[in-house]
């Protein structure tokens, strides 16, 4: 029973890990734009297909198409960003591009639905069957622990980022109060495309590790932005560190509840957990500096 | 005299010959209008693209000399494998098209709620995928099904596995639908009631992803002789390499034979790779049945489509033969269609014979085929039925 315990453990820090990867992007844009962006799944899915065509179609390796996903992610937001959601914002109303993100997803579903077809695509990755044996019987595959590598890596740069750079200072300036941080000499539309590209590099790149676990169709990303969204919400709107606390408890939490309770009730018990958090803390597990938290 | 005499009968035999064709010509576009219903989004979406294939071929087949005088045209509308769209496909149909016959869906639950709509509009529903029970028990007189339902399948496999493969204890895995969950529940009762052990009931929902966490809680329950699966293709596919990984199943070293559905499409082992290894699935058509029309189908698909033919394209050019059948005893509009189908004995079609009994369910078991995945990933058909 303790091997399978540690085994659902480490199950549970891989998706864990993927789930910050994609809930990362939408915290940071929440963050920085106090905006839920509906077409984040949307990037996850292209980034899968860009990883997938890179790798089969021109022969690729599968650890460059990671590459390949994050510059395409990266591109697309901020295409979407500086064609759509950016002269949305300069008409002043803020639902106008909350809605725009829900028609880009649309269109974004059905150009992928016309250029890749609706049939299932099998992703595989080189390393999704070579299996790492690991203490009492546990294993890890190399895929999966690549996973867990590379996630772990774009946090820490991540946090890096934001902590200690002048532009992520300047990011967190504008996150916590925009119009003051613009009187100091910050550029908040830079930034905000800053986000939009690093946010949809990093839904790119969850895309291209997901893509060998996800049933790949156009519509693959949208299975897995439902719990993101949850984790967001549970970890502290737009907080990087409760994002990556809740990914990763969301994570185990599936697990643990597969082996020990029912998978079917895993959905249940996350949206439980979501349920409670809104109740008793609403500010999520670590509450972000905001005028409306204080 | 003789020339004018000669001119007239030239003339009559010219109009005669004129009127004729003119006829033959009007009887040509005589329309029999045929709604599909097909999953062309989400996650069935597969189902969709193959039935819209082997329709279209039927169709231009049958379109070559026309039946009875009659044309077959078909209108497609996306009902997504889903309860909600699927209702909303099929009133569109309904009001904009009105057609005579109607065919679909794949999904159960997608089925059952057209289902109702289809009695009221009083059209016939041509059901040639959807496993549930609940389709023909107790039914309408409105819905035919050409395939067997879940309780006759699920007691095949269950037999199956028991006798043929001396499975003695199994674990089920099944999406939480009306399908996965009535195929799932009549494979344990049968196989229970034969003196097997059903270690573990794993039901999940459409929008899991990663099946490692399942695969390890079944590694970790002992000897698993068999795991019947009831999923669509891409969960099918996860799953099945979850369970290799996991050493659970034979493609990844382990003793476990997973049992599958007719769900799944040609080519799943290709997509599966090794970890299919020993697989044991239906299918509704067998391509090296050496009958003339499934040999004649096979030929004509791969010159239309340059691939070889799946189980799904065969069923949905089944449909359509099915109705020919119809119209050629007499079927022309709703109500006859409905009541010459009733009455179907002794077809045969490209994926077995058709005989409806009075639920409107076809009888025949010569409708499933039983293969295995051997190592190169091709196919051994099993014989079994």
């Amino acid at each position: 029973m303790l091997t399978v315990a540690l085994q659902q453990g480490i199950n549970g820090i891989v998706f864990g890990s993927l789930y910050v990867l994609v809930a990362l992007g939408l915290t940071l844009i929440y963050g920085v734009l106090v905006q839920i962006n509906f077409a984040h799944a949307d990037v996850v899915t292209i980034g899968a297909f860009a990883a997938y065509f890179f790798t089969f179609a021109f022969g690729g390796n599968y650890l460059i198409s990671i590459g390949v996903a994050l510059m395409v992610g990266a591109a697309l937001g901020w295409l979407v960003n500086a064609a759509i959601f950016a002269p949305l914002r300069e008409r002043g109303s803020e639902l106008l591009p909350l809605i725009a993100t829900i028609g880009v997803s649309i269109l974004l579903q059905n150009a992928m639905l016309l250029w890749f077809g609706p049939i299932p695509y099998a992703f595989d990755s080189p390393y999704s069957n070579k299996v790492i044996r690991l203490w009492g019987g546990t294993f890890i595959t190399l895929q999966n622990l690549i996973i867990v590598l590379v996630s772990a890596l774009t946090i820490v740069l991540l946090y890096a980022f934001m902590k200690f750079t002048m532009m992520g200072k300047a990011l967190r300036a504008v996150a916590q109060d925009r119009e003051t941080a613009g009187l100091m000499g910050i550029n908040p539309n830079q930034l905000i495309m800053l986000t939009f590209v690093i946010a949809s590099a990093l839904a790119g790149m969850g895309g291209a590790m997901l893509g060998p676990i996800l049933v790949l169709t156009p519509f693959a990303g949208t299975s897995v932005i439902v719990k993101a969204f949850a984790i967001v919400i549970i970890g502290g709107f737009g907080n990087v560190e409760g994002t990556i606390i809740a990914g990763l408890l969301v994570g185990l939490i599936e697990s643990y509840t597969t082996q020990f309770v029912n998978p079917g009730l895993t959905d249940i018990v996350v949206f439980t957990l979501l349920l409670l958090m809104l109740a008793l803390r609403p500010t999520g597990l670590i509450a972000e500096k905001r005028e409306e938290n204080v | 005299m003789r020339k004018h005499s000669a001119i007239l009968c030239i003339s009559i035999a010219a109009s005669v010959a004129l009127f004729a064709a003119a006829k033959a010509a009007q009887a040509q576009d005589k329309v029999l209008k045929i709604g599909g219903l097909f999953a062309m989004s989400g996650p069935g979406s597969y189902f969709g693209v193959q039935d819209k294939q082997g329709i279209e071929l039927a169709i231009e087949q049958v379109n070559k000399t026309g039946v009875n005088g009659y044309r077959f045209e078909v209108q497609y509308e996306d009902s997504a494998c889903s309860p909600l769209p699927a209702t909303q496909a099929a009133k569109r149909v309904l009001e904009q098209y009105k057609p005579d016959v109607v065919l679909g869906e794949e999904c159960s639950d997608a089925t059952l709620a057209i289902m109702p709509l289809m009695e009221q509009a009083k059209v016939t529903l041509l059901n040639a995928g959807s496993s549930s029970i609940k389709i023909t028990d107790p039914g309408n007189p409105w819905t035919f099904r050409i395939m067997p339902n879940e309780v006759m399948q699920g007691v095949d496999i269950a037999t199956n596995a028991y006798k043929r493969l001396n499975a003695r204890t199994a674990v089920l895995l099944y999406e939480n639908t009306n399908a996965g969950i009535g195929n799932a529940k009549v494979f344990g009762d049968t196989f229970k009631s034969l003196g097997g052990q059903i270690l573990a009931d794993i039901g999940f929902g459409r929008d899991v992803n990663d099946f490692t966490a399942i695969a390890t809680r079944i590694a970790g329950l002992g000897k698993v002789d068999v795991i019947p699966t009831y999923t669509l293709e891409g969960q099918g596919l996860r799953i099945t390499q979850a369970l290799a990984q996991a050493g659970v199943t034979k493609g990844g070293g382990g003793q476990s034979i997973q049992l599958g559905t007719i769900w799944l499409p040609f080519g799943f082992e290709q997509k599966a790779g090794k970890a299919a290894l020993g697989y044991v699935r239906i299918v509704q058509f067998d391509p090296t049945d050496k009958r003339d029309v499934v040999q004649n189908f096979i030929r004509s698909f791969k010159a239309k489509y340059n691939q070889e033919p799946t189980h799904i394209n065969a069923h949905a050019f089944d449909q359509i033969l099915v109705i020919a059948d119809v119209v050629r005893r007499g079927g022309k509009d709703s109500q006859s269609i409905r009541d010459i189908m009733a009455t179907t004995k002794g077809f045969s079609g490209v994926t077995g014979s058709v005989e409806f009994d009075k639920t409107n369910q076809n009888i025949k078991m010569d409708t499933i085929h039983y293969m295995e995945t051997l190592p190169d990933l091709s196919w051994k058909a099993l014989g079994w039925n």
